[in-house]
């Protein structure tokens, strides 16, 4: 078989790829079984550490229910704007857009000054006489999963919109003249046929929402600890690199391994909007 | 037939829709009869698409009330108005299959499994899709999601279904086929349809009645040769094939015949009704295929004009002949091409002649 | 202190954009407005270090213009090196890698004095070379083989001065005790402080600190953890305090004068058993300016005058035993090694956190999360 030229033309992209993405990653894997010695004693203390387990879960725990309450709102934000006359979707639009200039930073402690001990949302509760004491929205894992899900709707929101954009009004009104109710149309062909743009947003925000570090850091009062954050403090505090590397080894592979799953229920290329 | 005396069926009374100052439909009343093939037919624009879809209900008139056997179905949402409808594109659940969309209206109206079973067999039978039901829509070509579109708007058993331009992405030979199922189909289901469409050879071919519409306003109704051959104004003569039209003034009344000046020449026209007095302005309605053509002189002209050859288009089974008639206009006419006695040549001047009854008195009217 | 950085990177990044005519002159100063930094702070001379200058790697902040008045411009008027600041904050496993890698674009970091001990045992420091700094300027025990203490910082506690005005807590043990003092509390996410004041608290003695008994800290620490929330930047602990959201907090002492000035007198600093951190100014091993350069411009950090321009500047305490007697008057309440305070703080052991410090940090994480 002749060798084909194609493969020449994309060889030095392939190459560059390699050297920048492919040939650090393979050194983190590397060093989780390297660091501080050969072995697989890195991998041994997601066993032996309750710590790191509970890291894990709350990781876990954190970002499921970001996924979850950032696909939800996107949706609804996102059917709003596929609803509206374009002109004012495509201003819907830009403001979604522009919260992506404003840094994570800035906008968590934003929710502080809204939702803190003696921020606004406290201060207009206790004044209108609804509680006595300020309600602690914040400093805790619920103030991380605020802070989480804001940030995250816009992610939900674009491949939502792509979605439910391409989809043809005539089917959910074809469903009502055939008898069903707004509820049951709903049920049964809107919500199925905008399944891609969930799985797209769910897996796009879930992603992203494992890399979180500034927001659980600062909402969370140093309370909510992830893994992006331990792996960090692994890295540049403690020096113990082989069990930062080992983590994030485990989250790669769980990422893949999600990708995978999911790539054996539905082909990932319409997922994200390139039509098979 | 259905039968005409029955006051049953769809009562539009004083229909109107506008989307700000803009109206597309006005003051529509109708009366749309039990189990017949009424056409809705007009150019885009015209208001046809609006008033099928406030029958349908997704539309809220802006005015006026849509009745069912007497009973105002205005506040009903489109689901609990039991209407079929087949949309421009189809419209197919692209999701699911095509025993699962043809059971969809039944599974919604919560029928039992078994019935559920036999029903969609029945349809997938009637539109010769048995072998095909476990498809999905995209792995059927454009006349068979057709025929899935009109199994699923049928299988609830509508008393009405509405078709908003079905055949509008199927290819011109396709179309002649399924404009004959579709007519089959109607004769055997019994509903009454109601059909959305801008060509007027479909609007011809299949209807019962048809109402031309345009500008929002319904401009005739009725059966499609009553239309073609006696059109109440320009515009009707004009969408329902093609038309001269003579203008002039009545010179005379005699009885039912009427005399009128038209280019110099007098032209004569047996009216079917009330006739106009003298000296009003008129416009006779001609149809091409209505004209004799001769050569000059050839017979004595007793009703017609003389032109001038300008044209001549051939098409297999007939030719159009165009002519300048001078102080007139262009006239058109058209001959039959098999054993036609003459030859015509651009620039040679003709009799153009027609029988009394052959034009129709139409207004000019103020939307044509 | 990481928070900031990521500002910091934003920043550094959209410099870099700004340089190579990728961002327009107006985009990039109004994204430092909105980041709330002015331009000064964002230096792009990383990976250009040179011979004739100091880079100087710290935290960023306040502290660039500092270092840049108390220590670099001084320096740099005596001996005509450059003075240059990196503002990526050197993390142990910053400089580890930087040493690593080869890539070696700092000078001096300003760092702590654990980072001093246990980067210098895994040989990625250059040794002090004290025929040029001198140890006798150094307050003694603080000078160690690759790193030296030019000034400390510390960690003490501030209290709600209307709500405990009339007995005003005064030692870890009352800022422990939620029951006489009520309100929430806040301490530093990173262990270093906190393990001390709990231990302190839990009424182990000044001096039997070290080693710590690291299980008796946790649990003390524990005792009080659903009323306590936890600070990763001076940014955050001033604002926990200037919010309101706690009635005691836990602050780095540079700051409790800003924050007294903020919260106008009602939070006041505590300065009895506050834990004196030794910081420490270390050189990556081969670092670009060369070692003799570096030692001569270590030297002059240690300088009386230029100690004390650091307090003014940035709160940071001489470590320079001649500057003690310096100290203004209107300082000395803020600083560790001021007359009034040196016996009453209690000084941090670098040598058990730099052996120690990474197992704790984990255990700390670990009970507070």
């Amino acid at each position: 078989m002749r060798l084909n030229n194609y493969w020449l033309l994309v060889a030095p992209l392939l190459l560059l790829v390699m050297a920048l993405y492919a040939w650090p990653v393979i050194n983190i894997l590397w060093l989780s079984v390297t660091e501080p010695q050969a072995g697989l004693q890195n991998y041994e203390k997601l066993f032996a550490s309750s710590s790191l387990a509970r890291i894990l879960w709350t990781t876990l725990r954190v970002c499921l229910l970001t996924t979850f309450g950032a696909v939800l709102a996107g949706y609804l934000v996102a059917y709003m704007m596929a609803h509206l006359a374009s002109g004012e979707r495509s201003w819907m639009l830009t403001f979604v857009l522009v919260s992506f200039w404003v840094s994570v930073l800035v906008r968590a402690f934003a929710w502080l000054t809204l939702l803190g001990r003696n921020g606004l949302l406290n201060g207009a509760l206790i004044s209108s006489g609804l509680t006595d004491e300020p309600i602690t929205f914040v400093r805790n894992e619920l103030g991380v999963l605020i802070g989480m899900i804001h940030y995250m709707i816009p992610y939900a929101v674009l491949p939502l919109l792509a979605n439910m954009q391409g989809l043809d009004g005539r089917v959910m009104s074809a469903s009502r003249s055939l008898g069903a109710g707004p509820l049951v149309t709903f049920r049964r062909i809107y919500l199925p046929l905008t399944m891609p743009g969930i799985f797209a947003a769910s897996i796009l925000v879930f992603v992203i929402s494992l890399g979180f570090y500034v927001t659980p850091a600062i909402l969370g009062g140093g309370r909510v600890l992830m893994a992006a954050e331990y792996i960090s403090v692994q890295v540049l505090v403690t020096l113990q690199w082989g069990t930062a590397s080992m983590l994030a080894t485990l989250m790669l592979g769980g990422v893949l391994a999600l990708m995978f799953t999911l790539s054996r229920f539905m082909k990932l290329s319409e997922v994200f909007g390139a039509k098979a | 037939m259905p039968d005409p005396a029955s006051s049953d069926g769809l009562t539009l009374k004083g229909l109107s829709k506008r989307f700000g100052s803009f109206e597309a439909v006005t003051d529509v009343c109708l009366d749309v009869r039990r189990g017949e093939f009424l056409t809705l037919l007009g150019p885009s624009g015209s208001g046809k698409t609006s008033l099928l879809m406030m029958i349908a209900g997704f539309l809220d008139p802006s005015d006026g009330d849509i009745a069912l056997d007497g009973q105002s179905i205005i506040r009903l949402p489109a689901e609990k108005r039991n209407f079929g409808m087949v949309f421009q594109g189809y419209a197919l659940f692209p999701h699911m299959s095509v025993w699962q969309n043809i059971a969809y209206p039944l599974e919604v109206r919560k029928q039992p499994r078994a019935q559920i079973q036999s029903r969609v067999q029945e349809m997938l039978d009637l539109v010769q899709l048995t072998e095909f039901s476990d498809r999905l829509p995209r792995q059927l070509s454009g006349g068979q999601q057709q025929r899935v579109a009109l199994a699923r708007a049928l299988s609830f058993n509508p008393q009405i279904l509405l078709l908003d331009e079905p055949l509008g992405a199927l290819d011109k030979k396709l179309r002649t086929d399924v404009q004959e199922q579709l007519k089959d189909l109607h004769r055997r289901v019994g509903a009454t349809f109601i059909y959305v469409t801008h060509d007027q050879e479909e609007a011809l071919s299949m209807s019962d009645r048809v109402v031309i519409m345009n500008h929002g306003k319904v401009v005739q109704v009725g059966a499609p040769n009553d239309l073609y051959e006696r059109p109440e104004t320009v515009f009707a003569a004009n969408f329902l094939g093609k038309s001269n039209f003579l203008r002039g003034s009545v010179t005379a009344a005699n009885g039912q015949t009427l005399s009128c000046v038209v280019a110099g020449a007098d032209v004569h026209h047996r009216c079917n009704g009330a006739a106009p007095g003298v000296g009003e302005l008129v416009t006779l309605a001609l149809r091409p295929e209505k004209i004799d053509v001769a050569p000059l002189g050839d017979a004595p002209l007793s009703n017609g004009l003389q032109g001038t050859v300008s044209s001549l288009t051939y098409y297999g089974s007939n030719f159009t002949v165009t002519t300048e008639v001078a102080g007139f206009g262009s006239v058109t006419a058209e001959v039959g091409a098999w054993r036609n006695p003459h030859r015509f040549e651009t620039g040679q001047t003709v009799d153009l002649s027609w029988q009394e009854d052959a034009t129709v008195l139409v207004s000019e009217g103020t939307e044509s | 202190m990481q928070d900031k950085n990521f500002f910091k990177e934003l920043l550094t990044k959209s410099a870099e954009d700004f340089k190579a005519g990728r961002m327009d002159r107006r985009d990039f100063l109004g994204l430092c407005a909105v980041a709330g930094v002015a331009t000064y702070a964002v230096s792009i001379g990383d990976a250009q270090a040179a011979a004739d200058e100091i880079v100087f790697w710290n935290w960023g902040g306040d502290a660039v213009k500092c270092h840049t008045d108390s220590f670099g411009s001084p320096f740099s008027t005596d001996s005509g090196l450059g003075f240059k600041v990196d503002t990526s904050g050197p993390l142990q496993g910053k400089v580890k890698e930087m040493v690593d890698s080869g890539n070696i674009t700092a000078d001096v970091a300003d760092a702590d004095a654990f980072d001093a001990i246990a980067l210098g045992k895994s040989g990625h420091l250059e040794a002090i070379d004290y025929s040029v700094v001198d140890k006798k300027k150094v307050l003694e025990g603080f000078a160690w083989d690759h790193g030296f203490s030019a000034i400390f910082y510390g960690y003490g506690f501030m209290y709600d001065s209307e709500k405990f005005g009339d007995n005003p807590p005064s030692t870890w043990a009352d800022f422990f005790d939620t029951n006489k003092f009520a309100g929430k509390r806040s301490l530093y996410k990173w262990a270093n402080g906190a393990i001390e004041g709990a231990l302190l608290a839990d009424g182990v003695a000044k001096a039997d600190l070290y080693p710590c008994d690291v299980d008796r800290a946790i649990s003390k620490i524990q005792s009080i953890k659903d009323d306590s929330i936890y600070w990763g930047s001076g940014a955050e602990a001033s604002q926990m305090i200037i919010d309101g959201e706690v009635t005691m907090g836990m602050v780095w002492i540079n700051r409790a004068k800003a924050v007294e000035a903020d919260t106008k007198g009602r939070f006041k600093l505590v300065m009895n058993e506050a834990i004196a951190m030794p910081g420490a100014y270390i050189v990556p091993k081969g670092n670009p300016a060369g070692r003799e350069n570096v030692m001569k411009f270590l030297a002059s950090c240690q300088t009386p005058e230029r100690q004390i321009n650091m307090l003014s500047c940035h709160g940071m305490t001489p470590a320079n035993p001649e500057a003690f007697a310096m100290i203004p008057d209107d300082l000395k309440r803020f600083a560790v090694t001021s007359a009034e305070n040196i016996d009453k703080v209690v000084f941090n052991d670098p040598a058990w956190w730099a052996e120690n410090g990474g197992d704790t940090l984990n255990r700390y994480l670990d009970a507070i999360g």
